[in-house]
């Protein structure tokens, strides 16, 4: 038991009610979309597969075809070097330098990027320029990228989009630090789910039984996610403000780590197979990204970045000599020897991703994700139907049942746009995502501002929402992507185990669209108040 | 009134005084062992700066407290802050 004086917990009642229903279907927005992104990944892989699969993110001969690349390209962007494995396995090559843009302050890339068969290392596509075009013409990485953005920044323009989700993130952590103060008896309500015939009074108990168990995800989440919204936005700018004079280059490289002399005499770079093959062996597990800095020079280093092994939280660094391939050191994150400042950042990004331990970490913050979503969506409904008699939060209510259930039809319906431009052939495919996106938010809207009951509408979203699930996996396969007989022959298990995913889901939004009663009592009388007093 | 106070001090003026309390932090902070820990820790802990602030200003019952503090905390920043760019910097750059 949490004890506080009364007026210091109705404040905080007040603090957590507002923070909730001020911010709160932006943070839904923000919370249903994070629980998507958690499975990126899976879902570029799975919209966009090889077949077959690629059997390791760097294979044998990537060295070679690197240095091929990089005699085809102008020589001015032979000189940093990104390797990461992209949708489907495919690897992607950026050469680049850095360069400054005119009226904004945060560094930028400008190159060419080749896009690689895992198996062949063929070339399957080249996109030159400035980091944010080539990004934006990435097709088979579109989805997932679609979607994390949409968490990120919900598609606002830098640094806006950071600076909202940033407050955002705030609020939820004020929500989660007030909900476990006003808690009068924690213990005993994490534990109790009483069956009443007010249907709002065991909303209200199923509310907190949810939110009690999730505190600790949730105020994990809140705070690594209003670092790293922050840490671009604010944290870097004005650091590099106080510290280097605006440079924020000069800071970057200061908290990475100092780079070896400069030394730009040309020298061969050294095998880079096998240094991708000693991280691993190092590391215990295969390399997830690598940077070159200054390649083909004399001072030419080589970071092998490995994600964390079994057992492990944090991912591996291992540096090489470039132009020699000896192994040079294993150094953290940030900085080059171990410190507080670099641990404490080390595990912002396994706590917030959830991809410390493979599929079983990330299901387990899917889960607790999704049940952030419905802590917040049955918190926003308790706080309007409790507010029921007034007009305008009678017309807050539909709103919260439009969001709460329109969001997911319209994250469903995305992939429809991305699978229709693949097919047309567009270029960029964010436009027909938007699209796909925005005809599922007006047909919520429609549905809304009819004189249909908002339960009813709940239920008909759902359906909706399970109707678009159960088309996707024929959506995938008919533009283009194999088949389960083809998927299941070639070992392509993230794409079957996706579409059985999709199925699951649409069978369960079916199943939660039935019909029922709506929780239209408002408790007034003896015990039954009681409860009432801590609800929000 | 002292509800509007209250609220632009805990809004506005909390959320301006954690960020003067990061960017300054980077001066009066500890470098360590790696050299970082002064820019790297008052990044990661904004969040924490900004809630503790924040509950502060909501709930200390004497509101003019409140303000003389967290303005304390802004201006103190404030000053080291442009201390850096009139004297000696204080971080190796």
């Amino acid at each position: 038991m949490i004890a506080l004086e009364r007026d210091r917990t109705r404040t905080l009642l007040a603090i957590h009610g507002w923070a909730g229903v001020l911010l709160g279907l932006l943070l839904y927005v923000v919370i249903a979309t994070g629980v998507v992104a958690v499975f990126a990944d899976e879902i570029g892989d799975w919209a966009s597969p090889i077949d077959p699969p690629a059997a390791a993110p760097f294979p044998a001969g990537l060295g070679l075809r690197i240095a091929e690349l990089s005699r085809q390209i102008d020589p001015a962007y032979v000189d940093e070097l990104n390797l990461y494995p992209r949708a489907g396995g495919r690897i992607e090559a950026f050469f680049h330098r850095h360069i400054s843009v005119a009226g904004d302050a945060q560094p930028h890339a400008e190159g060419a990027v080749f896009e690689l068969h895992p198996r062949t290392l063929e070339v399957l596509s080249r996109r030159d320029g400035i980091d944010d075009e080539v990004q934006a013409h990435d097709t088979s990485n579109a989805l997932a990228a679609f979607l994390v953005d949409l968490h990120v920044s919900l598609h606002l323009p830098a640094p806006y989009g950071y600076l909202v989700t940033g407050v955002l993130g705030l609020a939820m952590m004020v929500a989660a630090v007030t909900g476990l103060l006003v808690h009068r008896h924690l213990l005993k309500e994490l534990f109790t789910i009483r069956r009443f015939r007010d249907a709002l009074l065991a909303r209200r108990d199923r509310h907190v039984v949810a939110a009690s168990w999730n505190l600790p995800f949730a105020f994990v989440l809140a705070f690594t996610g209003s670092y790293f919204s922050f840490a671009g936005s604010i944290g870097i700018p004005v650091m590099a403000m106080v510290a280097f004079g605006g440079d924020q280059t000069a800071l970057i490289e200061a908290i990475v780590g100092t780079p070896p002399t400069e030394n730009p005499a040309p020298a061969p770079m050294a095998d880079l197979d096998g240094m991708l093959a000693d991280a691993a062996r190092r590391a215990g597990t295969a390399a997830s990204f690598v940077s070159v800095s200054h390649y083909g020079r004399a001072d030419a280093q080589v970071t092998v970045f490995t994600p964390p092994a079994a057992g492990e939280l944090i991912s591996h660094n291992l540096v090489y000599d470039g132009s020699s391939g000896a192994f040079v050191r294993e150094k953290p994150g940030l900085g080059l020897v171990p410190s507080a400042g670099g641990a404490l950042a080390a595990v912002m990004a396994p706590l917030h991703f959830g991809n410390f331990a493979g599929l079983l970490s990330k299901s387990v913050w899917f889960a607790l994700g999704f049940a952030s979503c419905y802590v917040t969506l049955t918190g926003l409904q308790l706080w309007t139907t409790r507010r029921a008699e007034s007009p305008p939060w009678r017309a807050a209510a539909r709103v919260v049942i439009g969001v709460g259930y329109g969001l997911p039809l319209a994250l469903a319906a995305t992939p429809i746009g991305y699978f229709a431009g693949r097919v047309a052939g567009v270029d960029r495919t964010e436009a027909p995502m938007l699209l796909a996106l925005a005809a599922a938010a007006a047909l919520t809207a429609l549905l809304g501002t009819g004189r249909v009951p908002a339960e009813r509408n709940a239920s008909t979203l759902l359906r909706l929402t399970g109707a678009v699930l159960l088309s996707l996996p024929l959506l995938r396969w008919a533009s283009g992507g194999p088949g389960w007989i083809t998927a299941s022959a070639h070992g392509l298990t993230t794409l079957m185990s996706m579409d059985a995913v999709l199925i699951a889901g649409a069978w369960l939004c079916w199943r939660a669209g039935r019909p029922r009663a709506a929780p239209t009592a408002l408790a007034t009388n003896g015990d039954a108040a009681a409860p009432l007093e801590s609800a929000p | 009134m002292s509800a509007w106070s209250r609220g632009l001090l805990a809004g506005p003026v909390v959320f301006v005084t954690a960020a003067t309390v990061m960017a300054g932090a980077a001066l009066w902070l500890p470098a360590g062992p790696a050299q970082i820990d002064n820019l790297v820790l008052p990044i990661v802990l904004f969040p924490a700066i900004w809630a503790a602030l924040f509950f502060y200003a909501c709930l200390d019952r004497r509101l003019r407290r409140a303000w003389g503090l967290t303005l304390l905390l802004l201006l103190a920043n404030a000053a080291l802050i442009a201390s850096r760019f009139v004297g000696t910097p204080a971080v190796r750059p």
